[in-house]
């Protein structure tokens, strides 16, 4: 058995794709499930439109909840929507007649006589769900869905079975038995916006990357960031042992020479510190040695970030134009998916040497699963180990509560050094520096004493 | 090409329609449909069967052009009934394709099948296939 006799049904998103394994199986019966307001149907006409190529048409067909008229009108409004695909390739059809007049039991003689007339390589049809409102009973639509499953299995065709289902129906509804794919689509409000998620609950005969994904609609349709996994870490991989110099004069010395290359470095301390400025410093050394490096942050917008850099010796457009990649995120519109994803997708395109997150507290305040947030910050660390990424998180801890016990709970045990910086002296204006950890190396235990000024922080 | 220009009694034998004979050995009732359908859209005339039994039975009675049978058929299956079709001398030029949803070309191959396809039914893919065999059976007698 070969993968070519079973290719894969695009979704018009690579990130669906991705997380289905190359897309759907063909000559699957697919449930595509979620309230409404969910995206199914936006789903589903993203990946008809997505699949033209070839003879064949795809089909739309209504049922009982949405006009075709509003079907078609709504479509009109995204990107992939061309209009030179309707007609020959896409075509709109409506089972609702034919169900009022004669029932569930007009399913499969319609489209029975539709494959005879136009052999469709997919259908859609919405919704399924709707159409168990007019089954005079449970065994007569079970009976329906069983001879439905048999004429879609016998001919070549990719359905997708689309319907306001929860997950209590996935047992009560004979559709889930026969069905080989069933992806769920989610929205969960959060205080001033929603998360929509992703989920593959079951695809037969094919592997497929499990949990949620969130994913949000623009005009594009679907925008999938799919659940980021630790790295398989290849038997050949062998961390670099090369020290990576941190920019801050005097702090390698106190590390052992500097940081392992791909280690993850954990800069935590109260607001005013340094933590933004050190961070800077060690993004604006690795642009001095010629090492592509991304600085991702949610604080400081562009024109303030461009101040911080100016202030350190280099100018920002230089930085930039030297390697220096700044990517800004509004702490309000943050979704952590997005933000993670997106480092990753850097970090997969090979160039990137070195990553600044400035501050994970950020990520944090944002995620309504602390337990995500930690799954996905560890994941994103071994990547950063396997692609020797040397990477610094900073963590805006509260005053008085900077206690190794505090970052040790956090994140610190994802993290192959922590620094933390305080504020010390009277009215806390001498600033301190403490080395607490490093993983595999030795380092100056003491409490240092971390001078600010023109040009940056150094070690007293 | 025209299948009811190779229905003369050497090379099989015609349904009244003077259509070219294809008999199918097949249970699935959505499948036998649809087969029936675009078989006689492409000039075919078509008879059904449910078992390799009776199937060897008929094929002996029609002589058809060709045999299409699944593999999974009760009483004979579909690779004993090839295998048969091929031993008997009346039935040497009956073309036979094994139309399964079993991975199993190359069974099929190994039991004299001329061609194989695997389920789902796609009407391009059968009609084509069972053009080229009609085609290859008429060359093959051709005085």
């Amino acid at each position: 058995m070969t993968a070519d006799l079973y290719p894969r049904i695009r979704t018009g998103n690579p990130q669906a794709d991705d997380v289905l394994g190359g897309g759907f199986p063909s000559n699957s019966i697919n449930i595509v499930m979620g309230q409404p307001g969910t995206g199914k149907t936006i789903f589903a006409e993203q990946l008809m439109f997505a699949n033209t190529h070839g003879e064949r048409p795809l089909l739309f067909i209504t049922t009982l909840s949405e006009p075709l008229t509003k079907a078609v009108s709504y479509v009109q409004r995204f990107r992939f929507f061309d209009d030179n695909k309707l007609g020959d390739q896409i075509q709109y059809h409506d089972l609702g007649e034919a169900l009022a007049a004669d029932g569930p039991g007009a399913v499969v003689p319609w489209l029975t006589t539709v494959i005879k007339a136009s052999g469709p390589k997919i259908i859609v049809i919405d919704s399924f769900r709707a159409i168990h409102d007019l089954a005079s009973s449970a065994p007569r639509m079970r009976l329906m869905v069983s001879d439905l499953a048999g004429l879609l299995s016998a001919y070549d065709v990719t359905t997708f079975l689309l319907g306001e289902y929860t997950i209590g129906d996935i047992e009560r509804y004979p559709e889930f038995a026969v069905g080989d794919g069933i992806v769920a689509l989610a929205r969960h409000p959060l205080s001033s916006r929603d998360e929509r998620f992703f989920r593959v609950i079951k695809l037969r005969g094919s592997a497929y990357l499990e949990g949620q994904h969130a994913f949000r609609i623009t005009d594009r349709g679907l925008e999938l960031y799919p659940r980021l996994v630790s790295p398989l870490i290849p038997e050949t991989y062998e961390p670099l042992l090369e020290r990576v110099r941190t920019g801050v004069t005097g702090l390698d010395a106190m590390m052992g020479g500097g940081l392992w290359s791909g280690s993850t470095t954990l800069v935590a301390g109260p607001t005013g510190a340094g933590k933004t400025t050190v961070a800077l410093q060690f993004a604006l050394e690795g642009v001095r040695r010629g090492e592509p490096t991304l600085y991702v942050n949610f604080q400081e917008n562009p024109a303030q970030l461009r101040r911080a850099i100016d202030a350190l010796g280099m100018r920002a457009d230089e930085a930039i134009a030297r390697g220096l990649i700044l990517r800004y995120e509004s702490p309000v519109e943050l979704q952590i998916d997005s933000i993670i994803v997106g480092i990753f997708e850097r970090i997969r395109g090979g160039d990137v040497r070195r990553v600044v997150v400035d501050a994970i507290g950020d990520l944090a305040m944002a995620a309504n699963d602390p337990q995500r947030l930690h799954d996905y910050l560890y994941a994103l660390v071994q990547h950063f180990a396997v692609n020797h990424v040397t990477s610094m998180l900073t963590f805006e801890s509260e005053s008085g509560a900077t206690t190794s016990a505090e970052l040790e709970h956090r994140f610190s045990n994802m993290s192959d050094n922590v620094i933390v910086l305080g504020l010390g002296g009277e009215e806390r204006s001498r600033r301190t520096l403490r080395v607490l950890k490093t993983r595999n190396s030795g380092h100056d235990p003491m409490v240092r004493e971390l001078d600010i000024a023109e040009g940056g922080a150094r070690i007293v | 090409m025209n299948p009811s220009e190779h229905t003369n009694g050497h090379l099989g034998t015609a349904a009244p329609s003077g259509r070219a004979l294809i008999l199918v050995v097949e249970r699935d009732p959505h499948i036998r449909e649809l087969e029936a359908y675009f078989l006689d859209e492409a000039g075919y005339a078509v008879e059904f069967v449910g078992d390799g039994a009776s199937a060897l039975d008929m094929a002996r009675a029609l002589l058809p052009h060709i045999v299409i049978t699944e593999i999974l058929v009760p009483k004979l299956d579909g690779l004993a009934l090839c295998r048969a079709i091929k031993e008997d001398p009346a039935l040497r030029e009956t073309a036979v394709l094994i139309f399964s949803i079993l991975a199993a070309e190359r069974r099929a191959t190994e039991a004299g099948a001329d061609a194989f396809l695997m389920k789902p039914l796609a009407e391009r893919r059968l009609v084509e296939t069972v053009r080229g065999l009609v085609a290859m059976r008429a060359a093959r007698t051709r005085p």
